[in-house]
């Protein structure tokens, strides 16, 4: 990242791109009753921030990724020692690569009137959520990437990642929403962890609101890093 | 061009039209996410977007599924536009575009070939689209005759943004700086009228997107889909893109021939 700073412009343009015509395009939401905000920013701002750090696990799993395709994986293999800081040096460098994008996305919603009704603990929320989401979709990519050993696998969780950020109350409330997504984004953990990281944006901390987001995303990130063990080691018994 | 050459290029194009055609059948797995996306797209909108109809400035529709059919089938032909401009990038950096220079096919069906065959391919991604639409419930007001400019329109799309995609090809022979346009694609569909109209934006992006020509695309197509037939609309859904087409197919005939001339 440091070496090479151009492998984060994506990952700093998506969510901004996100930020821009999301607030831009779905502005007069915020009129309808019960959205939650008179402001768009307030409620886009958390999701584009999520949307980035998906984007940013991603592209921390894509090097491992690489890293597989070009060789340099196996020479780390045959290194002694636990398999296992390969796993969480990955994982934390996409929680850190996260950061940027949700600072981004920030700094730039501050000028279309971003509120920060929740105080200071509010920031808090959303970095823990966006880090977390970071490391779940590392995880996740991680463990596509031990199995099928190419750079181009990691279209599948692209897809994965920004289907199910879609299927979650990412533009609307859930009451707006009519069928099978409403079921599909009630069930969604994704909706948890950003109503967990939105509610400093829209109006005090809630417990209520808090513990569901943060049990979804321990869920998620064992369940992922479970996952992804077990590729490494079918990869590097 | 005399009458024999003429009958050569034309059996050209529709030689390397073919070979494109083929090419992306044999890849139906690189088609799909540009069908999926933008069918998972219009589910969600449909579903999430539906309290909107009823704000002021939202133009009079059925469903939420009316007003983005025309978004979606931008979307999906945007995916595979690129496709020309990279199949062509491929055959420079693999060295069929040299020895198809050397051979006494004629310029032009070396880049015309190609687009007409995105084309083909983008007519019938668009009708398939629209009947996936009617089959879950959309309608489109101006009948099997707008569905044929929908189609239309499809085709010209690719052209405009497959020429774009061949002077790039032409001018650097990498596969990568024509895929690299897809984003600006994507990010220009985003800002236009595609998912919510313009009279319910506000600001600078308002600006943007009515001056944006996805937008003066997307309306008149829209409008004959949601309000029924007419000629007027036809004619502008139709006349944008293929005025596009022209600058940048010209665009990619000039940059061969600035190549092939110094070459």
């Amino acid at each position: 990242m440091v070496a090479r700073p151009s492998l984060m412009i994506p990952t700093l343009l998506m969510p901004l791109f996100f930020i821009v015509s999301f607030t831009g395009a779905f502005s007069s939401l915020s009129r309808l009753e019960g959205y939650g905000t008179s402001n768009v920013h307030d409620w886009m701002a958390p999701y584009a921030a999520l949307q980035g750090s998906v984007f940013a696990g991603i592209g921390g799993a894509a090097s491992a990724a690489d890293d597989i395709e070009n060789g340099f994986f196996d020479r780390l293999l045959l290194t002694p020692g636990s398999r296992l800081p390969i796993l969480l040096g990955t994982a934390a460098y996409s929680g850190l690569r996260s950061l940027i994008p949700t600072t981004a996305v920030l700094l730039a919603s501050t000028l279309g009137g971003l509120s920060l009704r929740g105080g200071p603990m509010g920031l808090v929320c959303l970095y823990v959520a966006t880090v977390g989401m970071a490391v779940v979709f590392c995880l996740l990519g991680l463990t596509v990437a031990y199995r099928m050993r190419t750079m181009r696998s990691m279209m599948l969780v692209q897809v994965v990642g920004f289907s199910s950020m879609f299927m979650s109350t990412g533009q609307v409330p859930l009451h707006f929403m009519e069928g099978w997504l409403r079921v599909v984004a009630g069930l969604n953990p994704l909706t948890d962890v950003l109503q967990f990281a939105r509610q400093g944006f829209l109006g005090p901390l809630t417990w209520s609101t808090t513990w569901p987001g943060v049990v979804a995303l321990a869920a998620m990130v064992v369940v992922t890093g479970l996952a992804a063990g077990r590729s490494l080691g079918k990869m590097a018994p | 061009m005399a009458g024999p050459d003429l009958v050569a290029a034309v059996r050209q194009t529709a030689e390397l039209a073919r070979r494109s055609v083929l090419a992306e059948r044999r890849q139906l797995l690189n088609i799909l996410p540009g069908l999926v996306f933008p069918l998972l797209l219009a589910a969600v909108y449909s579903r999430q977007f539906s309290r909107a109809l009823a704000m002021p400035g939202f133009p009079e529709v059925d469903s939420f599924l009316d007003f983005i059919l025309p978004a979606c089938v931008v979307q999906a032909v945007s995916f595979g536009a690129t496709a020309a401009g990279t199949e062509l990038a491929l055959d420079i950096e693999n060295g069929f575009f040299d020895r198809l220079v050397a051979s006494p096919v004629a310029r032009f069906p070396i880049l015309v070939g190609r687009l007409a065959g995105a084309s083909l391919v983008a007519a019938i991604k668009a009708a398939v689209l629209v009947a996936v639409f009617l089959a879950f419930g959309a309608g489109v007001k101006g009948g099997p005759a707008a569905v044929l400019v929908i189609m239309a329109v499809a085709a010209l799309l690719v052209l405009a943004i497959g020429g774009v995609g061949q002077v790039l090809a032409i001018r650097t022979g990498s596969q990568e700086a024509v895929a690299a346009t897809f984003p600006l694609v994507f990010v220009g569909i985003f800002m236009s009228s595609a998912f919510f109209p313009t009279a319910l934006m506000s600001g600078w992006f308002r600006v943007v997107a009515e001056n944006n020509p996805i937008t003066w695309v997307i309306d008149p197509t829209r409008r004959l889909v949601i309000a029924g037939w007419s000629t007027g609309d036809a004619i502008q859904a139709m006349v944008v893109p293929a005025a596009i087409a022209l600058v940048t197919v010209s665009l990619a005939v000039r940059a061969l021939h600035r190549k092939l001339g110094r070459s």
